[in-house]
């Protein structure tokens, strides 16, 4: 049976991990291969700390969003509650996120959407609405020149035409990116 | 003349004041394109005709007709002009007093979701130009 990992247990495995890492002090070539492996571990664990704390940081904000707007008018008119199903979706939408790019700000529509927004400024913008449905609804604004679209967000991929539109609105270059 | 005493054809220089009930609604660049989507129950989105000054009687409106137990976070304020130049229109609907709407929003038959795509670049025109007046708490 598993058994949980204390906190304690995880920065003592770290602690001999960055031991491990530290440079110089690695003589035969097999405690250089150690110290080589050590390294990639303690980068991996670093990157991975680093976006799980930023995305986790992000789902906190979508909670703290459904709770405000979780009651029928909130926005002073006859705006429907979020739906549920929708801040799920935006989650498993922001968790799907290629890594590369930045997290979007978030608001709720009137209708019980998510919208999801990355703004470089006033008139550069991409906005992808996320509903109850597997069907997410996006518009951009770059310049002069702007669309609309709709495309299906299943099995945890976001589709390639958002992650390009994002990447080109927020001027993320190596955007072929890879589903976190 | 409508009883407010204003015109019943909403000019285009008018300014149209949108109450924000919530921070999420704006950040430190503009207001978010979903301030300005159209309600799910009438397919309007609800203006006042006011614009930032004078303070008191905007905020005299946002407490007797939209803010209830509420809190007002702020207000998006754009022209009747903007609207009218995002394909849409402004409709003068009293009462309350003042009041009015953002009509005109696209609708695809059978599709809600190209409806939708297509109010939101719409929302994404307005938002572009609307001015923020922030509320202080």
């Amino acid at each position: 049976m598993l058994e949980p990992v204390s906190a304690v247990t995880i920065q003592l495995g770290l602690a001999a991990l960055y031991s491990l890492a530290r440079p110089g002090s690695a003589v035969s070539r097999e405690a250089q291969v150690v110290q080589q492996v050590a390294n990639d571990a303690v980068n991996s664990v670093e990157r991975s700390w680093a976006l799980f704390g930023r995305k986790a940081s992000a789902i906190s904000e979508l909670s703290a969003l459904a709770n405000e707007c979780a009651h029928e008018g909130w926005d002073g008119g006859d705006a429907r509650p979020i739906d549920p199903q929708a801040v799920s979706k935006a989650i498993a939408f922001m968790r799907a996120l290629p890594d590369s790019l930045p997290l979007p700000e978030m608001t709720a529509e009137p209708d019980g959407a998510v919208s999801l927004d990355w703004i470089r400024s006033r008139n550069r913008l991409l906005s992808v609405s996320i509903g109850a449905g597997d069907r997410l609804v996006f518009a951009w604004l770059d310049g002069s020149d702007r669309g609309h679209g709709v495309a299906r967000f299943v099995e945890g991929v976001v589709p390639a035409r958002i992650v390009d539109g994002i990447a080109a609105i927020m001027d993320v270059r190596d955007a072929a990116v890879r589903a976190a | 003349m409508l009883p407010s005493g204003l015109p019943e054809v909403v000019a285009d220089d008018e300014p149209l004041a949108r109450f924000l009930m919530s921070s999420s609604q704006f950040n430190a660049l503009m207001v978010k394109p979903a301030a300005y989507m159209p309600s799910a129950k009438d397919g309007n989105t609800s203006v006042f005709r006011h614009g930032a000054e004078p303070r008191e009687s905007l905020l005299e409106i946002a407490g007797t007709h939209v803010v209830g137990e509420r809190t007002l976070h702020g207000v998006a304020i754009c022209t009747a002009q903007q609207v009218r130049a995002s394909e849409l229109n402004v409709v003068a609907q009293e009462p309350p007093p003042r009041h009015a709407n953002i009509t005109g929003w696209p609708v695809v038959a059978n599709d809600p979701e190209q409806t939708k795509a297509q109010q939101k670049e719409r929302a994404l025109l307005i938002a572009q130009h609307a001015v923020l007046v922030r509320v202080p708490r």
